[in-house]
């Protein structure tokens, strides 16, 4: 691996990608991650609010990890953390082609939720502006459905955010699990 | 009943409800990890003080840089409290303060105003 982290940065620069991590994902290193990147893109002098556009589909991202990753950093690691007995796992990375920003986001989900989160996202990639927006505003008036953690508008938020719609895929793991993937265009 | 102060973190906007001057602030960044929790004693302060409020006239500013979309569904809940109060006859303005060049806080604006009929919410842009 010593010898392969050149070649592995080079791949990921190939790639466009700029920033990327993989490993445990807490709130605070949301906040640092997102407050490195703002300063990255001001120091590019992007504008700002694509610079903020972009900030917002990090954090939409992460605290997706957060609360829905099924890869978890057990309890006995971490003991006296702060109201957090565990860390979820999760990948992001992002990158810049095409004159556009670009952020890729994956975690380990339940085989179950596949189906679900297939017919969420194929209904939003199907959607024009408009509708999106209609369909946040929507969906923000009805509140969210058992499964989700938040308001179930971050998919929404995003995909109304983005340049193009959002990108996807699923990776069977094992049995029990499989890895999704998602791609956001600002 | 006493005033609201919550300090800012990177995460949390500062929230000042001031129940003598009628002015309440909320500023800065929300993006908390549990949303419920940290916006609990907001609601039970803005329940009370509309409970408690005559006919003397309210000012809201909110003035967001960042915010998550479960803080959008948050702020929906509150403006929803807010119209409901002014359907009943209280005098609310919100002022949703955005910077220029910032599109999203501002078409976030534009979508709450259509969403509220008896409340006065105006959409002002900050001086740069």
């Amino acid at each position: 691996m010593l010898q392969n982290l050149y070649d592995f940065k080079n791949d990921l620069n190939r790639r466009g990608i700029f920033f990327c991590f993989s490993g445990p994902v807490s709130q605070d290193l949301l906040v640092e991650i997102g407050a490195t990147l703002k300063l990255k893109m001001e120091l590019e002098e992007a504008h700002n609010s694509v610079a903020l556009r972009v900030f917002s589909m990090v954090v939409e991202q992460a605290q997706n990890v957060i609360h829905y990753s099924a890869e978890k950093c057990p309890k006995e690691i971490l003991p006296g953390s702060e109201k957090q007995d565990e860390l979820s796992i999760g990948i992001i990375a992002v990158g810049y082609e095409g004159e556009h920003y670009f952020v890729l986001c994956g975690n380990r989900i339940h085989k179950e939720d596949v189906e679900r989160l297939t017919e969420r996202l194929t209904r939003l990639q199907k959607m024009d502006k408009e509708e999106l927006k209609k369909f946040y505003k929507e969906q923000r008036k009805k509140g969210p459905d058992d499964k989700s953690k938040g308001a179930g508008l971050g998919f929404i938020d995003m995909a109304k955010k983005a340049s193009q719609p959002i990108e996807f895929d699923f990776r069977e793991i094992d049995e029990k699990f499989s890895f999704f993937s998602t791609k956001t265009v600002i | 009943m006493e005033n609201l102060k919550i300090r800012a973190t990177k995460y949390t906007p500062e929230i000042i409800f001031d129940c003598e001057n009628d002015q309440l602030e909320i500023r800065g960044e929300s993006y908390p990890e549990n949303i419920a929790e940290f916006y609990a004693p907001v609601f039970e302060w803005i329940e009370k003080y509309l409970e408690e409020l005559d006919d003397r006239e309210v000012t809201v500013n909110m003035e967001l840089i960042y915010f998550n979309s479960s803080s959008s569904k948050i702020f929906l809940d509150f403006f929803e409290l807010l119209d409901f109060a002014a359907e009943n006859g209280k005098k609310i303005t919100v002022n949703w303060i955005y910077e220029a060049d910032d599109d999203d806080t501002l078409e976030f604006g534009v979508e709450f105003q259509e969403d509220f009929e008896s409340l006065n919410f105006s959409l002002v842009q900050k001086d740069s």
